[in-house]
C-alpha cells in the first residue's frame, strides 16, 4: 500500500510534543507528520503514550511543550469541540457510544456540527428544521449503508454486540465527514473475521472518501498491511518513523517488542 | 383490530421519523385528544376539574420540564419547586404591573424569567455532576423561596404575604381570578400542555435532544464529536426552567387561585421528581403518565375502598398513599428505571405478537 503517487501535502504536523502528568513523562519531544490521504499507524508497547498522543491531537490533553499544526493552522491549546469543528473525528479504545440512543441517533449525533437551525424551529419541527433533519438523515443513511448496519438502525446501541458497537462508533465518526480520522485500537478484542471487515472499512474510507487516518493498533500484521507509514513509540519516546518495511527492520523496534538481553 | 405494523411501509425518511410512525398509535392519540378536548368537558363536574384534571395537566408540564433536564440531559435537579415559584411570582408581578397585558402572554413571559434564573443556577453543572449538582440546585430551592418570603416587593407588600390571582379576561372570558369557570381553566391548562408537550417531543427527537442525550450518556465522546458541554447543559437548564416556570404560573393562576411560598417547597420538587421516576426518565409520554399516576392514586385510594365496602379513615388512606409511593419508587428504581413509559412500550411489543407466541 505504500504508493508514491499520493499527494505529499502535510495535513497534520506534530512538533516537539512533551506531555507529563506530575512526574510521569507520557510523551517526550515527539515530532512526526501526517500527509493528506495516508493511513498512518502509531504503534508501541503498552504505556508507550499512543493514546496520549491522540488525546493531544484532538485537544483533550494540553501538552506542556511543542505545537500541533493542522491544515496549516498552528495551535497550542484547544478544546475538543474546536478540534471537531476543524475536522478531526475519533473513536475510542473503550467504546464511548451513547448507550441509551439508537444506532441511527448515534450516527445522527455525528452530524450535529453540520446542523444549523436553532431550537425554536426545531421545537416546531417545520420548515428549515424539518428539511435539515431529512437531509442529514439521508447522509446518516449513507454511512449506515457503507458500514452495512441497516438492520440495527433502530436498536439501542447498548444491546449490540461488541463488534457492531465498534462499527457504530466508526459510523458516528464518519458521519462528521472529518478530514482526519483518529482510530484508537479499532480492532481490539475482535475475532479474525471482524478484523478483516474492519480493515476493509478503513481501507474503503481512505480510498473512497479520501479521509486521512491515524490509527493505533496492536495487531502487527494488520498495521504492516494497511498503513502507509508507521510511528513507533516506547516509554514516551519516538523509536522509529517510516514505511512498514523500514520500521520492521529497525533494531530499536525489535528490541522494544521482543526484549533485549541485558548483560 | 390487532396492533400490527405489518403492511405499513414507509417510503420517506419523514414518515419514518414521525412521532407515531404506526397508524394504530396515531388513532390512539387522536382518541386521547378527542377525550381530553371534547368528551371530558361534556362529562366532568367541578370536582373532577378542580381536584384531578387541572392539577394533572399542570404537574405534567412541570414533569416534562424536569424530564428534559434530568431524563434527557442527565442533570439532576431538586429545584423544580423554586423554578415554578419564579413563574408564579413573575406572573403575579407582571399581572399587577401591566393589568392590560394578555394573560396568556404573561404566562409565557414568566417562563422566560424562570429560564433566565435556571441558566444562572445551571452554571455549576459544568463542574459538578450527579449528587453534588442536586445539592447545588437544592440551594436554588431554598434561596429563591427565602427571597420571595423576605422581600415584600415580590408580593406587593400585602399583609397576608400571599399572591392571589387577579381577575383577568380574554375575549370576554374570565381566565383567572375567583370568577373564572373551571372549564375555562381546564382548557387553558390543557392547551398549554398540548402545545408544550409537542414542542418538547420535537426538541428531543432533533439535534438539540440528541446533544442532550449525548451529554447524558458519555460527555467526553459528546465533546469530541463537537458538542459544547456548557452551551448544551445551560440550554437544558433554560428550557427545563421555562417549562417549570409556565407550570408554576398555571399552578397559582389556573388552579390554586392564591398561595404562599410554602406551595412551592421542597416537597413539590420531590413530587415532580417522583412523577418522572415512576413515569419514565427520558420520555415525554412518561412525564404525563407519571403526573397522571401521582394525581390519580390518592383519589383512587380515597374512593375505591369505600366503594368495595372497606371504609378507610382519611388519615389512614393518606399514610397508605405514602407507603405505596415509597414502595413504587423503590420498585421502579430497581425493576424498571424507564418507568411506566417502558412498561407501555413492552405492552405494545407484546401486543404486536399477540395472540401468536412468535
Amino acid at each position: 500500500m505504500s504508493e508514491q503517487n499520493r499527494s505529499p501535502d502535510i495535513l497534520l504536523n506534530v512538533e516537539g510534543i512533551s506531555l507529563s502528568f506530575g512526574g510521569v513523562k507520557a510523551l517526550n519531544n515527539i515530532s512526526f507528520d501526517v500527509r493528506k490521504g495516508e493511513i498512518r499507524a502509531i504503534i508501541g508497547p503498552n504505556g508507550a503514550g499512543k493514546s496520549s498522543m491522540l488525546n493531544c491531537i484532538n485537544g483533550f490533553y494540553h501538552p506542556q511543550e511543542g505545537q500541533i499544526t493542522f491544515k496549516g493552522e498552528t495551535r497550542k491549546q484547544m478544546q475538543p469541540h474546536k478540534a471537531a469543528e476543524q475536522g478531526i473525528a475519533r473513536t475510542f479504545q473503550n467504546i464511548a457510544l451513547f448507550k441509551g440512543m439508537s444506532t441511527l441517533d448515534n450516527i445522527m449525533t455525528g452530524r450535529n456540527l453540520k446542523m444549523k437551525t436553532n431550537f425554536l424551529w426545531q421545537a416546531l419541527h417545520l420548515g428549515p428544521a424539518r428539511r435539515e433533519e431529512m437531509q442529514h438523515r439521508e447522509a446518516a443513511e449513507r454511512v449506515i449503508d457503507f458500514l452495512e448496519i441497516e438492520q440495527i438502525r433502530k436498536t439501542p446501541v447498548g444491546r449490540l454486540p461488541y463488534g457492531l458497537q465498534k462499527r457504530v462508533e466508526l459510523g458516528r465518526a464518519l458521519a462528521a465527514e472529518p478530514d482526519l480520522l483518529l482510530l484508537d485500537e479499532p480492532m481490539a478484542g475482535m475475532n479474525h473475521e471482524e478484523k478483516e471487515d474492519m480493515c476493509r472499512y478503513i481501507l474503503d474510507v481512505n480510498d473512497q472518501l479520501g479521509t486521512t487516518i491515524v490509527l493505533i493498533e496492536h495487531d502487527m500484521s494488520v498495521v504492516m498491511d494497511i498503513s502507509d507509514r508507521v510511528v513507533v513509540l516506547d516509554y514516551g519516546k519516538l523509536l522509529a518513523d517510516g514505511t512498514p518495511d523500514v520500521v520492521r527492520a529497525n533494531q530499536d523496534v525489535i528490541n522494544a517488542y521482543l526484549g533485549v538481553t541485558h548483560e | 383490530m390487532f396492533y400490527r405494523e405489518a403492511g405499513q411501509f414507509k417510503n420517506t425518511y419523514h414518515a419514518d421519523q414521525a412521532i407515531f410512525p404506526i397508524i394504530q398509535d396515531r388513532w390512539f392519540m387522536a382518541l386521547v385528544l378527542l377525550v381530553a378536548f371534547v368528551v371530558i368537558p361534556l362529562w366532568a363536574n367541578e370536582y373532577w376539574f378542580q381536584a384531578v384534571l387541572i392539577p394533572l395537566y399542570i404537574y405534567a408540564i412541570a414533569a416534562i420540564g424536569l424530564n428534559i433536564l434530568t431524563g434527557y440531559a442527565g442533570q439532576v435537579s431538586l429545584g423544580t419547586g423554586a423554578f415554578m415559584a419564579i413563574g408564579a411570582y413573575a406572573t403575579y408581578k407582571l399581572c399587577t404591573a401591566f393589568p392590560d397585558l394578555n394573560i396568556l402572554i404573561v404566562f409565557v413571559i414568566s417562563g422566560f424569567f424562570a429560564a433566565g434564573v435556571g441558566i444562572v443556577f445551571g452554571i455549576p453543572s459544568l463542574r459538578i455532576k450527579g449528587f453534588y449538582l442536586a445539592v447545588a440546585t437544592l440551594a436554588a430551592q431554598f434561596f429563591i423561596l427565602w427571597l420571595f418570603n423576605k422581600v415584600g416587593w415580590f408580593y406587593n407588600n400585602n399583609p397576608s404575604g400571599t399572591i392571589t390571582a387577579p381577575p383577568r379576561e380574554l375575549f370576554g372570558i374570565m381566565i383567572t381570578g375567583p370568577e373564572a369557570h373551571a372549564l375555562t381553566r381546564y382548557y387553558v391548562s390543557l392547551g398549554f400542555l398540548s402545545v408544550m408537550a409537542l414542542a418538547a417531543k420535537n426538541l428531543v427527537r432533533g439535534r438539540v435532544g440528541r446533544s442532550w442525550m449525548a451529554i447524558r450518556d458519555m460527555d467526553i465522546a459528546a465533546e469530541i464529536i463537537g458538542i459544547e458541554p456548557l452551551k448544551t447543559k445551560l440550554m437544558a437548564f433554560a428550557i427545563s426552567s421555562f417549562y417549570c416556570g409556565v407550570a408554576g404560573a398555571l399552578f397559582i393562576f389556573c388552579w390554586l387561585g392564591s398561595a404562599e411560598t410554602e406551595a412551592f417547597d421542597i416537597f413539590l420538587s420531590f413530587q415532580i421528581m417522583f412523577m418522572i421516576i415512576i413515569g419514565g426518565l427520558g420520555s415525554i409520554m412518561g412525564s404525563i403518565m407519571g403526573a397522571a399516576f401521582i394525581t390519580l392514586l390518592p383519589i383512587f385510594l380515597t374512593n375505591v375502598p369505600p366503594m368495595i365496602g372497606i371504609p378507610i379513615a382519611t388519615d389512614l388512606s393518606k399514610h397508605i398513599e405514602e407507603i405505596i409511593f415509597g414502595v413504587l419508587i423503590v420498585f421502579f428504581l430497581i425493576a424498571e428505571p424507564h418507568g411506566l413509559a417502558r412498561l407501555w412500550q413492552i405492552a405494545k411489543e407484546k401486543l404486536r405478537q399477540w395472540p401468536f407466541p412468535y
